[in-house]
């Protein structure tokens, strides 16, 4: 299975700019996710990869080869859409095996490889339906079998879950992650669903504004996040401001101590990000300890979410919910840490 | 799944219920009234005037006599003399609304499909340009086509004055015109011919093409034709086998309502078209208006019409369902 490289790949909209000039490499047999808010340029970078948006500037390379300039139905990566983008007046077989029949395979052989595609997205039995009788998880999984019918050399995937509701989209994460580790094809999903994006992926590229803002495994982009958007769109966090006074950070009356120690030079401002599940609740007093109250208790069900009135300001912690009652109030006085090692220093945003 | 479960309650009314009145007895009778006096009664009077009797000398009166159909068919000398005049007449009525509607549609379609892919904007152009063509009458556009084909001072005159004549003598396609009947000795030309007569009626009929088109191309969903481009469809293949099959009974239906219009076409059939080809609108009106008078004859001629139409539509309605059926 190949991979995709990208050069300098850039794309303009008049005067906007939707991509600024991007260095990326999708690597075989990956499943990498662009993420980021809708407007980030994510959704313009795949279809520039799957020919249906020229680039105004830069390359494209599929293993080595630069197919910059070839079209889409040259480059022939399967690609899933928002809105499935199925065939109404064709029945589920007929979809799966559209690609074949207009590139000339027989009727026998077509109907043979769309069972089979078929069965791998767990429909067997659905091939005489058509698309308007199908539930909309069913169409996604006609959709992702015709675009695979071809065998792509890339599989693309543009906010595949977005149409669907939210229990049968987390299974549906799971089953395409399963299918592409079976099939080990090189895959780009597009998404705007940090959750979706931390399930299925083996790298995520974070985006922002055209530019990418951090590439890496689900794990270091959720715990080290590179800048401070990367670290509020990922996950729940606290943000807390202080600044730089020898080495530790100044936050109201408090003195936080912090594991990372990038140069800041004395009296920056700073702010500080702590992950809420890495925050302790403790007995005493010690390092990075404060008093808090609490003011409201959130049940997830599998955890407590605890937000809290602070010394250095609103916190918000959670406790995985191990006895099914929370043993904490509303109303209570609890003490806090936040080690060291959980916090994260980034310079504050401008004012 | 949520759309799934929101159809299944709405279809069930919930128990205890009644099914809420769908119209208001008062909307349906004014709808009655309407339907029966605007639409039964005249055309019930026009099957009765059918079978009067023409007065010569005089106007007609009512009877039951089915020589207006006779003549129709056979002509008033039958069994002596037999003539197809009438048949000729609603032949060339199906001839002329047949080419011209499928021309319409031809051309506009292609159109349509380039403008649904436009910006929002420029297809609100186009619409509102078409729109105000469409107020164009009959009469007026059928004036200006006169104007441009007629031999002495339209496109002829044009072909002879840029020696687009003389071009065509030499180069041999003027013996092939003058076969097809576009062009006398001397110039091309344009009329009387059948060509005038359907180029005319299809451009009449073009805006409505457009505008009964447009609705169904542009509910075409673009990522469906993206869909295709990246499973390897080049652009022709696109437009082939999903955007024609997707609008295909917008197509049929386009074609039969612009049909049906153009079965009655008159100005652009007594201007262009060649009198011994001329239709049975033309015929009727002659009959019921013109110099013959003769209402009982014309009511005949525009039942016969009408039924034979019916039964056109009836025909490509029932290879509609069957191609339906088949897929």
């Amino acid at each position: 299975m190949p991979g995709v490289s990208l050069q300098q790949i850039n794309k303009q909209f008049g005067n906007d700019t939707a991509v600024s000039p991007t260095d990326l490499e999708f690597n075989d047999g990956e499943l990498t996710a662009l993420l980021g808010p809708s407007g980030c340029g994510k959704t313009t970078l795949i279809r520039m990869i799957a020919g249906l948006e020229t680039p105004s500037g830069g390359r494209i390379l599929l293993d080595g080869q630069n197919i910059t300039d070839q079209p889409a139905h040259i480059r022939r990566f399967g690609m899933v859409f928002q809105s499935f983008a199925l065939f109404p007046h064709l029945t589920v077989t007929d979809n799966v095996g559209y690609s074949l029949k207009i590139n000339g395979v027989g009727k026998e052989q077509r109907e043979q490889r769309a069972q089979e595609l078929l069965d791998l997205v767990q429909m067997p039995q659905f091939g005489k339906r058509r698309i308007g009788e199908l539930s909309g998880g069913q169409r996604q999984r006609v959709a992702i079998a015709r675009a695979l019918a071809q065998q792509p050399s890339i599989f693309l995937l543009d906010e595949p879950m977005s149409a669907l509701d939210a229990k049968l989209r987390e299974e549906m994460q799971v089953e395409l992650r399963l299918l592409q580790q079976r099939l080990g094809i090189t895959t780009i999903v597009v998404t705007h669903d940090q959750r979706e994006a931390m399930t299925m992926a083996d790298r995520i590229v974070v985006m922002k504004k055209g530019q990418v803002e951090q590439v890496g495994t689900p794990d270091e982009i959720y715990n080290n996040p590179a800048s401070l958007f990367v670290a509020s769109f990922i996950g729940k966090a606290n943000f807390i401001n202080g600044i730089i006074r020898r080495g530790t950070v100044i936050v109201g009356n408090n003195e936080l101590a912090t594991a990372d120690k990038p140069g800041f030079i004395d009296g920056s401002s700073v702010t500080l990000f702590s992950r809420p599940e890495r925050c302790r609740i403790v007995d005493n007093t010690g390092e990075n300890t404060m008093r808090g109250e609490v003011t409201y208790v959130r049940n997830v069900g599998s955890l407590f979410e605890y937000h809290l009135t602070t010394d250095i300001g609103p916190l918000i912690i959670e406790k995985p919910n191990l006895q099914g009652n929370s043993p904490i109030t509303k109303g209570q006085q609890i003490l806090v840490q936040l080690p060291a090692d959980s916090i994260k220093t980034f310079p504050a945003l401008a004012a | 799944m949520t759309t799934t479960v929101g159809v299944e309650s709405s279809t069930t009314p919930p128990p205890g219920l009644a099914p809420p009145q769908r119209r208001l007895p008062l909307a349906n009778t004014i709808f009655c009234v309407v339907v029966v006096s605007f639409c039964i009664i005249p055309f019930l009077l026009v099957i009765a005037i059918s079978f009067g009797e023409k007065i010569e000398g005089a106007a007609w009166r009512w009877s039951f006599d089915h020589s207006n159909y006779l003549r129709f068919f056979v002509g008033a000398d039958w069994p002596d003399t037999r003539t197809t005049l009438y048949i000729r007449r609603l032949w060339f009525s199906f001839y002329y609304a047949i080419i011209a509607s499928v021309l319409a549609v031809a051309t506009a379609f292609p159109f349509a499909y380039v403008m649904s892919r436009q910006s929002r904007r420029s297809q609100t152009l186009w619409l509102v340009f078409l729109l105000s063509a469409v107020s164009l009458s009959e009469v007026f556009v059928v004036m200006g086509w006169d104007i441009l084909l007629s031999n002495r001072s339209g496109l002829p005159m044009v072909f002879k004055e840029t020696g687009l004549t003389d071009w065509l003598k030499t180069s041999g396609w003027f013996e092939v015109l003058r076969e097809w009947g576009l062009a006398n000795p001397r110039n091309v030309r344009f009329k009387p011919t059948d060509f005038a007569t359907i180029v005319t009626m299809s451009y009449l009929v073009w805006p409505y093409a457009v505008i009964l088109l447009y609705p169904a191309l542009a509910r075409i969903d673009n990522s469906m034709l993206e869909a295709a481009r990246t499973m390897g469809a080049p652009p022709l293949t696109v437009l082939r086998t999903v955007v024609l099959p997707s609008v295909r009974l917008p197509v049929i239906g386009t074609t039969l309502i612009l049909f049906v219009f153009l079965l009655g076409s008159y100005v652009a059939i007594t201007v262009f078209a060649h009198p011994s080809r001329q239709t049975l609108a033309v015929s009727v009106y002659d009959s019921v208006r013109g110099a013959t008078m003769n209402a009982p004859f014309g009511a005949a001629q525009a039942i016969v019409l009408l039924i034979t139409a019916v039964l056109v539509l009836l025909i490509v309605w029932m290879i509609g369902r069957r191609t339906e059926a088949l897929q």
